[in-house]
């Protein structure tokens, strides 16, 4: 299977304030691959994925140079779209963060922020078709109108990819999105974000070592904001070149 | 002479701290034990042990011995030729020799009364001795009983720990009990307001006038359709509507103000100007009443008519126009500040998962933010409700008197606390329907934002609930 780079980063320097968070970070995401960033707290992981979708945007602080391109434009070129851009880069975060809205509303308020679906049959067919990729459609398809703060914490982290789901992205990036959850909830998403790749390109933070084995296709170790080495998770994880590497994903440090 | 004591038991109970810290790092040293608390801690219970009873002694004996002595007194004069006398004039007779004791006296006193007088003075100075007795054997029995408790070794952590609850329990009960108190009189003076006037002639009679009530004597059986006449004058409608419709005027000035500045400030402003514009707008709420009063009295009412007589409005310089808008500025902090709060509670986290799909910052607003603090903002606007209906400086100076049943926002109107305001000032007799009319009307609004604040903190709480 050859593969196409959907998202570039070339010598990406990120600061907040007169902190450098960032330091010249090269890294081609694939498409229809997952990609996980590994490495200790404070290392810039979130950093480097809230970039992505400029999220980093609203952090007033927050100064960005060097380029991030998607499809071969750079979306950090002053006549980009963020609304679009955030349309096709959807994002799961650490904590389930359902809307305080019923679980049929916290699904269709993507399609309806950006007059996706004419009617209201076509909503009710995103919704279901969200909720069962998100493979959660058969938990709460006889609940729909209760609020999504209702369900368990792996149901809501569901719902929350469902809600990133529902406006056809292209990108997924996931902040450590199992992190609060206990390890069947867990298992269930490594197994969905699986099946997703076939659709999407994600990116997925991760602090759990046999995660990033389990899920994803190529590994990128972060350390203090540099990026210390890329590669295929195989090789990453069976012979890394770099010595912090090793030590890293051997646990004897982080 | 209380202060005398009082400055001896302090001192006493001083000296009685740092002797038992002392003594019981003696006795430990001699007979050689680890002691179970803290030195200070027999410290502390030794001097309240010696301060506390004798003070409860003081206060209770200073509250009671006036009682007594009265009683004491009259029972004498009971036994001596007044026995057929009634209990009003002993009372007065009473008076009459304390007046005396007091050098008071006006004019030739009889010779009875000069004998209560001088039995008076013993009896007080009896009194006097028998308190500062019972004082200074509370204080040595009590220290001594303490002293030979923390000679012994026993608990004195857990004795002091035991008595400062014991003083913080009473405290909080004078709290309750004196609110208990207020709602107590509240209700009795209401049911006898209510034994004389038909509750719902009150409730749902349209006119107000209470003047009507004030010449007749109380103590003169009244006639059937007098008694209607008098329910009759007693409908409190007017009153209700005038405020009501004052706090709305207010609340339509308030809340949009005071939420759209609240939006502003929590999710538009930057830190800087957020730090400085809160408090200025929180300055509103220190403004006295009074000050808007006048305000609306000398400033905007005028201001409105000026502008009605100019466009051929009939406008009264006294109108709910002008005391709403101003108490609707009044209240603005109450809104925008709850409110600033509530929104600013609701977790970053759902900001960014709205801009995560790509909604702009008023869309992230309109859907989900304010959705999520929908609660705490019908909070702070009930809370601000309640505050508008129990405004009474506002509306006295700016409403007007007349009860009249009106929605013209240009009329003057008046409302349940200008009413009591009007009721209660100048000379009263507190048997008469009108006097108690102001407990009847107090009674109401107590019960209304009872309800209001009720409700707003629990739809607050319930708010808190979900995201702490
Ligand atoms: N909003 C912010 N303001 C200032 N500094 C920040 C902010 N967010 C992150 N940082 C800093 O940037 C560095 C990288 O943080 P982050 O990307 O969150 O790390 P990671 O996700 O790998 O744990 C940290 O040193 C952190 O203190
Ligand atoms: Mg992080």
């Amino acid at each position: 299977m050859d593969t196409k780079i959907k998202i570039k980063s070339t010598n990406l320097n990120v600061f907040y304030g007169e902190k450098q968070a960032l330091f010249d970070i090269n890294l081609d995401i694939n498409q229809n691959e997952v990609t996980a960033l590994i490495g200790p707290s404070g290392c810039g992981k979130s950093t480097f994925i809230r970039c992505i979708n400029r999220m980093n945007d609203v952090i007033d602080i927050c100064k960005i140079q060097g380029e991030i391109e998607m499809d071969g434009k750079n979306i950090y070129a002053p006549n980009t779209d963020v609304v679009s851009l955030r349309e096709k880069v959807g994002m799961v975060f650490q904590k389930p963060n359902p809307f305080p809205k019923s679980i049929y509303d916290n699904v269709c308020y993507g399609p309806k922020i950006h007059g996706i679906a004419e009617t209201k049959d076509d909503l009710d067919q995103i919704v279901e078709n969200s909720l069962k990729k998100a493979a959660l459609w058969n938990e709460v398809k006889d609940r729909l109108q209760e609020p999504g703060t209702s369900l368990s914490g792996g149901q809501q982290q569901r719902l929350c990819i469902a809600r990133a789901i529902s406006v056809n992205p292209e990108v997924i990036l996931m902040d450590e999105p199992c992190s609060a959850l206990d390890p069947i909830a867990t298992a269930k998403i490594e197994e969905l974000i699986d099946e997703l790749k076939t659709t999407f390109t994600i990116i997925i933070v991760t602090h759990s070592m046999s995660q990033a084995v389990r899920v994803s296709q190529k590994t990128g170790f972060f350390h203090l904001g540099k990026l210390i080495e890329v590669g295929t998770t195989e090789k990453i994880f069976k012979n890394p070149t770099n010595n912090m590497t090793q030590d890293y994903i051997t646990g004897r440090f982080g | 002479m209380n202060l005398l004591i009082l400055v001896f038991i302090f001192v006493f109970s001083f000296s009685c701290f740092f002797f038992g810290k002392s003594q019981i790092k003696k006795i430990a040293a001699v007979n050689n034990f680890k002691t179970k608390a803290l030195p200070h801690f027999y410290g502390f219970y030794l001097s309240l042990w010696c301060a506390l009873p004798a003070i409860l002694i003081v206060f209770l004996w200073t509250v009671f011995e006036p009682f007594i002595v009265k009683y004491l007194i009259i029972s004498g004069l009971e036994q001596s030729s007044l026995a057929d006398i009634d209990h009003d004039r002993l009372n007065l007779v009473y008076q009459k020799i304390k007046a005396l004791y007091f050098g008071t006296y006006s004019g030739a006193a009889s010779e009875q009364i000069q004998l209560g007088a001088k039995q008076y003075g013993s009896f007080l100075a009896m009194a006097q001795n028998a308190k500062i007795v019972l004082v200074f054997t509370a204080v040595i029995g009590f220290t001594l009983v303490a002293y030979k408790k923390i000679t012994n070794n026993t608990h004195a952590r857990e004795g002091v720990e035991s008595i400062f609850k014991v003083v913080l329990i009473l405290c909080s009960v004078v709290a309750v009990l004196t609110t208990a108190g207020i709602i107590f009189s509240l209700l009795i003076e209401s049911i006898k307001f209510f034994s004389q006037i038909n509750f719902f002639d009150f409730l749902f009679g349209l006119d107000w006038s209470p003047q009507k009530a004030f010449v007749r004597d109380t103590s003169i059986v009244l006639t059937a359709s007098e008694k209607q006449e008098l329910s009759n004058a007693f409908g409190a409608v007017p009153l209700f509507a005038g405020t009501g419709f004052i706090a709305l005027i207010a609340m339509s000035v308030a809340v949009p103000i005071g939420l759209f500045s609240a939006i502003y400030l929590a999710e538009y402003a930057g830190s800087n100007l957020r730090k400085f514009g809160k408090p200025v707008i929180e300055v509103l709420a220190g403004i006295p009443t009074v000050v808007y009063g006048f305000f609306a009295a000398l400033t905007v009412g005028p201001f409105i008519k000026s502008i009605g007589d100019t466009l051929g409005l009939d406008v009264s310089s006294e109108s709910a126009l002008a005391a709403g808008l101003v108490m609707g500025v009044m209240i603005i902090p109450f809104v925008s500040s709850l409110s600033d709060d509530v929104i600013n509670a609701v977790p970053q986290s759902l900001r960014e998962g709205s801009y995560a799909l790509g909604a702009t910052k008023s869309e992230t607003i309109k859907q989900v933010v304010l959705p999520a603090a929908l609660p705490g903002i019908i909070g702070s606007i009930l809370l601000a409700v309640s505050r508008a209906i129990g405004e009474t400086m506002i509306v006295v100076m700016a409403a007007g008197l007349a009860a009249n049943l009106t929605i013209n926002p240009l009329d003057s109107t008046t409302t349940i606390t200008t009413q009591i305001v009007m009721i209660l000032v100048g000379d009263q007799e507190f048997t008469s329907a009108k006097t108690q009319a102001a407990f009847a009307l107090g009674l109401t609004l107590f019960v209304v934002t009872l309800i209001l604040n009720f409700i707003a903190l629990s739809v607050v709480n319930k708010y808190r609930e979900k995201y702490d």
